[in-house]
């Protein structure tokens, strides 16, 4: 097996008594779209938080392809090439559509040009016609992202991640509240960008996770549950009794809805 | 008409009127008005420093003043105790202030909304009540006076801001430069940098864009408008005084901004404009003519949240649409 992308050793994250990720050691391999599972605070995003630099970590190490980027600062971190989306869809909302791509593409630089039109870049601005036509905004490039719907809001952050040509995506319920037509189209542009790019993706909805993922990690109470392929951990008893609850259990119906 | 022919009436009209005050105005009415005009045009130059923060990267500063005191008192300490000249004096203005907004900017950026909104207030009292009483070198509320070097010397030929018509001009070109300088950065790379830390600083810092840095930049290039309207203020006064460095005067700054339009290029001109016009015109009369000010910005904050400028831009984008909306009509009718 080739070096993995990205590597945790003992990562630990508590808030106050709550410990919100536990010891936990896991490996991502190459070239390979990884779902990350788990009822609502088992730790997934605040895990996300941690490899993206928005939490220090209280103890372990995080590894980038063998590269320890553990307590830097969330913009080093995007340099790297790691780029996330957040659970809250978060764009810039008084920006139009199109800007939203461009800073994007610009903040990869270091160097932010303080006096050259920002609209002389070729560059840059073919690379947002070419985005835009991809996530299939190009109608609404002048808008202020403000003013999209929650699903185009969606595909926008998708598309904010795709133009910064990351190495290491990590998408935080990307189809979260996309109509079906919309998260078919999500979807299929993951596994497109999959080919080229590694991807880490927390998810809820269960089709879309066993549609796209080859290899699954459930979480439970911040600590690794289960690892393995689809079909593995279909069958895994634990994962059915911790994720999605016994039968009898009240809470079965309640997170069935949700799957 | 359409939104761009407007736009460039009002732009040609604004740029003639400009270049024609010295003669205009006291034509019409009083060469008093001329040089209520030239300060005009320097305190918006400190309100377009709030603007920049308030407007462009979400910072809401009330410690402004401090930089425009250091603008004042670089220029007047540099003519009146170090002997310069006009230009390195002017030099020496912008340079403290930027220097200073440097090493207030490192602590401040940290911090952002009202944090940030208290260690500006913070920062500018420890200097202003440090001026006040360092009265031997500052001559504190009572300030420093200092006699104007010549701007220019081409042989005999001097000339002097002491003449009203070549001040005037002369504070037309450095704020229309600096104007044009903002309007650089605004629309540069850089600009929408800060714009996107404005909107979603949590987003910005995720995409790459290292926020305390660009806060920096931005947080010395306010320091630097401030610092040339201070400087040009002291030219234009013949004196500095620690009593610009209160905080009320930074409050000022960002009541024109706000009622002018925060995030716009002129809002910060407009909100100063209308400001010292109805305190020229009312204080004669009536002492209280700051219950104005407050009325106005209590109206502007409710009915035009985006300011004066914002109402316009409103109007000219609903102008936009039926113009749209027009032609769309034609073609329909115009298809057989």
């Amino acid at each position: 097996m080739s070096e993995p992308v990205l590597r945790t050793e003992g990562l630990t994250k508590r808030f106050g008594g709550l410990i919100a990720v536990d010891n936990l050691s896991i490996s991502l391999a190459s070239r390979r779209i990884h779902a990350i599972v788990g009822p609502n605070g088992a730790g997934k995003t605040t895990f996300f938080n941690l490899l993206s630099g928005l939490l220090r970590p209280d103890s372990g190490r995080v590894l980038f392809r063998g590269q320890d980027i553990t307590g830097r600062r969330p913009h080093e971190i995007s340099r790297l090439g790691i780029k996330r989306t957040l659970q809250v869809k978060s764009v810039f909302p008084q920006l139009s559509v199109a800007e939203n791509l461009w800073i994007t593409r610009q903040a990869r630089s270091r160097f932010l040009h303080p006096f050259r039109s920002a609209a002389s870049d070729l560059e840059a601005k073919s690379q947002v016609e070419r985005t835009l036509d991809q996530i299939g905004l190009a109608g609404l490039a002048a808008r202020p992202a403000g003013t999209l719907s929650y699903g185009d809001v969606a595909m926008l952050e998708i598309g904010m991640a795709v133009i910064s040509e990351p190495s290491l995506l990590l998408l935080d319920e990307p189809t979260c509240g996309m109509s079906p037509a919309e998260t078919n189209r999500a979807v299929a542009k993951i596994r497109d960008l999959a080919q080229t790019i590694d991807i880490v993706i927390i998810e809820h909805d269960m089709d879309v996770v066993f549609g796209i993922a080859d290899d699954i990690t459930v979480l439970a109470q911040g600590a690794i549950l289960a690892s393995g392929s689809p079909a593995e951990i279909a069958d895994d008893e634990r994962v059915r009794e911790a994720y999605l609850g016994r039968p009898e259990d009240e809470d079965f119906v309640e997170e069935a809805a949700h799957a | 008409m359409t939104r761009r022919s407007i736009e460039i009436g009002v732009a040609v009209a604004f740029s003639a009127f400009l270049i024609a005050v010295p003669w205009l105005v006291p034509a019409l009415t009083d060469t008093f008005w001329v040089s209520v005009i030239t300060e005009i045009l320097i305190w918006s130059l400190f309100a377009a420093s709030a603007n920049l923060l308030l407007g462009y990267v979400g910072l809401l500063s009330f410690g402004q003043a401090l930089y425009f005191g250091f603008g004042m008192y670089g220029v007047a300490l540099g003519i009146d105790n170090l002997g310069l000249s006009f230009w390195p004096a002017f030099g020496l203005g912008i340079i403290s202030a930027m220097a200073m907004a440097l090493v207030s900017g490192v602590f401040a950026v940290r911090l952002s909304w009202h944090y940030f909104a208290i260690i500006t207030v913070v920062f500018s009292l420890i200097f202003y009540f440090l001026a006040v009483s360092m009265k031997p070198l500052t001559g504190g509320d009572d300030g420093v006076n200092f006699s104007l070097p010549p701007v220019f010397h081409f042989g005999r030929t001097v000339w002097s801001l002491t003449d009203p018509t070549f001040q005037y001009f002369f504070v037309l070109a450095v704020v229309s430069v600096c104007y044009f300088l903002m309007y650089r950065v605004i629309k540069s790379p850089l600009g929408k940098g800060f714009v996107a830390i404005r909107d979603n600083d949590l987003r910005a810092s995720l995409i790459g864009l290292n926020v305390y840095v660009l806060r920096l930049i931005a947080f010395v290039m306010a320091g630097f408008l401030a610092g040339v309207s201070g400087a040009l203020f002291a030219f234009f006064g013949r004196y500095a005084s620690a009593s610009y460095m209160f905080y009320q005067v930074s409050g000022e700054a960002v009541v024109w901004t706000i009622v002018g339009g925060a995030g716009t290029m002129f809002g910060p001109l407009v909100g100063t404009t209308l400001f010292i016009v109805i305190r020229e015109i009312v204080s004669s009369h009536w002492e209280h003519h700051s219950l104005i000010v407050g009325l106005l910005a209590i109206l502007a904050v409710i009915f035009a949240p985006k300011g004066i400028v914002g109402l316009w831009n409103g109007w000219m984008t609903r102008l936009d649409e039926r113009d749209a909306a027009a032609s769309a009509q034609l073609k329909l009718q115009a298809e057989p």
